[in-house]
């Protein structure tokens, strides 16, 4: 796998310690989308209680409100998502962006006329999201619902990457300066150099491991890569403090 | 010492499928690798972007949310102000109000209908289209029960559901074992009062003002969802068979006879009743003022005169009765709601924005020193 991953072990260590899914994560979870279902509903009901269409005809009625509450919850979901994901690959754009896109085709389908030509008692919401959906008061509802719902969360996780960062975190703050972003295994460059290692003379004692086959071709496979990375094991571990074992 | 052995039993994996590579390579070569394919997608080398929350986004995020949000709140909450509205509630409950006697002696089976007569003035003028509304207060149309009742097969035109409604419909299905067109408890309780205005001016003179009964309802309403029932041209032979709603005083072929396309399922006033409201207190539009021509304004300012026909009780549940006038803007009626909630918004992810700001900056300056070196 990467080398990052044999860089850094102690990253395993949440995992090991089942920090990041046990009950008080659970609870968080729950308690956000507790209060995300309640701003969902209530900030459009505020709104919604004396609205008009702008030919003045009339809009808070039930078809219109549902749209805007189900495209408020689309829209913040995906956004939720699309902040909590940490790489952003080609297979990441095309799901987060097709969900929404996919969702609105399906919701123009279900409220068109074709399709309540076929059966009218089963789709009653024709023309409820045309109607909707072009006005400009909805628009600006499901934005202030969205920001409503996301600003708060971008608070807190703010806040414990800078108060209280994990191993994670101060990984992709260190990561962040350099430029890659492409998850390769080549990425022993950007280690410090050896000068200091040779003149110290570490690689010369260790010689007894000796399945290499050759020094210097693949990085996994020299005894003094082996001991940088011991090293740098000891470093981190000693540096982080309060988890080694 | 754990990292140190996972190294070196990852280093011994891959020298073992190396040493098993080469050797298939250097034997027949037949045995095909289970290794999945060495390309960018299997092997999760993919391109990616890594958004990382540092403060050099997030802060400006706030600051920029903030700065963007409060122009617009603003923007909403005068343009909600210059709305001019003004409401009149006749339900009649005061002894001392125009249509007391019309609620009190309010029954079912009177054949003459309650007139009464609610005076008002307009302290300003109203411009452009004025909007005529009719408010109800404390009358469930989000009940669940109550939104099914209606059969949308019939109110579409199909001739085998018109006889043969639906059983969503119940108990609004049949009437003296005929069919009611329209079924249903929402068609039921269609909204009949009328409501005339009038204005006097300073000859105490009553002139009545032209009210607009087209152009009320959705447009897909109207030409997609509501159709009547194909068939004769004369709507009083294509309802045959069918009978009235139970609380109706007309037959649905004579809502308006006048006008054609006004008449039957497809009467905008019915229609607009139709669409259920989402909450008990609402306003469904009834008429439009037209804007005159020139400068003078739709309405002027000085006394009017609101003529009620008093059809439709409420006070059996409770509920209020209320004529409304507004103007709109390009974004709706007038919603103070709106305009306020952004400018809260607004000011709160500033504030937010400077608070984070602080916070940062005092951790950052006591923990450079501490900083672990890289």
């Amino acid at each position: 796998i990467d080398c990052n991953s044999l860089r850094y072990p102690s990253l395993y260590k949440p995992g090991q310690q089942n920090l990041l899914f046990n009950k008080r994560q659970f609870f968080l979870c729950t308690l956000q989308g507790l209060g995300t279902s309640f701003l969902l509903f209530f900030i459009p009901y505020g709104a919604f209680s004396v609205m008009v269409k702008e030919d003045g005809s009339q809009f808070s009625d039930q078809q219109a409100f549902a749209v805007t509450i189900a495209t408020s919850l689309v829209i913040v979901v995906s956004v939720q998502i699309g902040l909590d994901t940490h790489y952003w690959t080609a297979v990441n754009h095309l799901f987060i962006w097709g969900s929404v896109t996919v969702y609105f085709a399906i919701l123009f389908a279900m409220q068109s006329d074709g399709i309540f030509g076929i059966f009218p008692s089963n789709f009653q919401f024709i023309g409820a999201a045309r109607n909707c959906l072009s006005e400009k008061s909805v628009w600006l509802v499901i934005l202030l619902t969205t920001v409503v719902c996301m600003v708060p969360g971008l608070a807190v996780s703010f806040l414990r990457v800078d108060l209280f960062p994990t191993l994670t975190d101060k990984q992709n703050l260190r990561r962040v300066r350099r430029t890659s972003s492409r998850r390769s295994a080549y990425a022993f460059s950007h280690q410090q150099g050896y000068g200091e290692l040779i003149t110290s003379g570490k690689n010369m004692r260790m010689s007894s491991v000796s399945a290499a086959p050759s020094a210097g071709k693949s990085p996994h496979s020299s005894n003094w890569i082996e001991n940088m990375l011991k090293r740098k094991n000891e470093v981190l571990i000693s540096g982080f403090g309060n988890k080694s074992k | 010492m754990i990292a140190a052995m996972m190294a070196s039993s990852y280093n011994a994996k891959e020298e073992d499928g190396h040493h098993s590579g080469s050797s298939s390579h250097g034997g027949a070569g037949a045995v095909k690798s289970k290794k999945p394919d060495n390309t960018a997608f299997k092997q999760q080398r993919l391109p990616a972007w890594q958004p990382i929350l540092t403060a050099g986004t997030v802060l400006p995020a706030f600051f920029v949310i903030g700065l963007i949000f409060i122009p617009i709140g603003i923007g909403l909450y005068v343009t909600s102000n210059n709305i001019k509205e003004f409401e009149v509630d006749y339900t009649g409950v005061d002894i001392n109000s125009p249509c007391y006697s019309c609620a009190k002696n309010f029954s079912w089976n009177s054949t003459q209908s309650c007139v009464c007569s609610v005076n008002f003035t307009l302290e300003q003028p109203f411009e452009s289209n004025v909007f005529m509304y009719y408010g109800l207060s404390n009358f469930y149309q989000n009940h669940r029960r109550y939104v099914k009742s209606r059969d949308d097969s019939q109110l579409n035109g199909d001739l085998s559901a018109l006889m043969n409604p639906s059983k969503e419909c119940e108990p609004y299905r049949t009437n003296d074992g005929l069919p009611i067109a329209p079924c249903g408890a929402i068609a039921n309780s269609l909204f009949n009062d009328t409501l005339d205005l009038y204005y006097v001016d300073s000859n105490s003179t009553k002139t009545p003002i032209p009210l607009a009964k087209k152009g009320i309802a959705w447009w897909t309403d109207k030409h997609v969802k509501f159709r009547n029932p194909s068939g004769n041209t004369n709507l009083t032979v294509t309802f045959q068979g069918t009978t009235k709603p139970v609380n109706w005083r007309k037959p649905v072929y004579e809502l308006d006879p006048s006008e054609a396309d006004n008449n039957g399922f497809i009467n905008e006033d019915f229609i607009v009743w139709m669409r259920t409201a989402a909450l008990p207190t609402f306003r469904k539009l009834y008429r439009i003022i037209q804007k005159k021509s020139g400068t003078t304004p739709t309405l002027p300012s000085g006394r009017y005169i609101l003529d009620i026909t008093y059809n439709y009780p409420v006070l059996s549940f409770d509920g209020r009765k209320r004529m409304i006038l507004s103007t709109i803007s390009w974004m709706g009626g007038k919603n103070p709601f709106l305009g306020i909630a952004y400018i809260t918004v607004g000011s709160i992810c500033f504030f937010l924005g400077v608070v984070l700001l602080i916070i940062h900056h005092k951790y950052d300056t006591r923990n450079n020193s501490a900083d672990i070196p890289n």
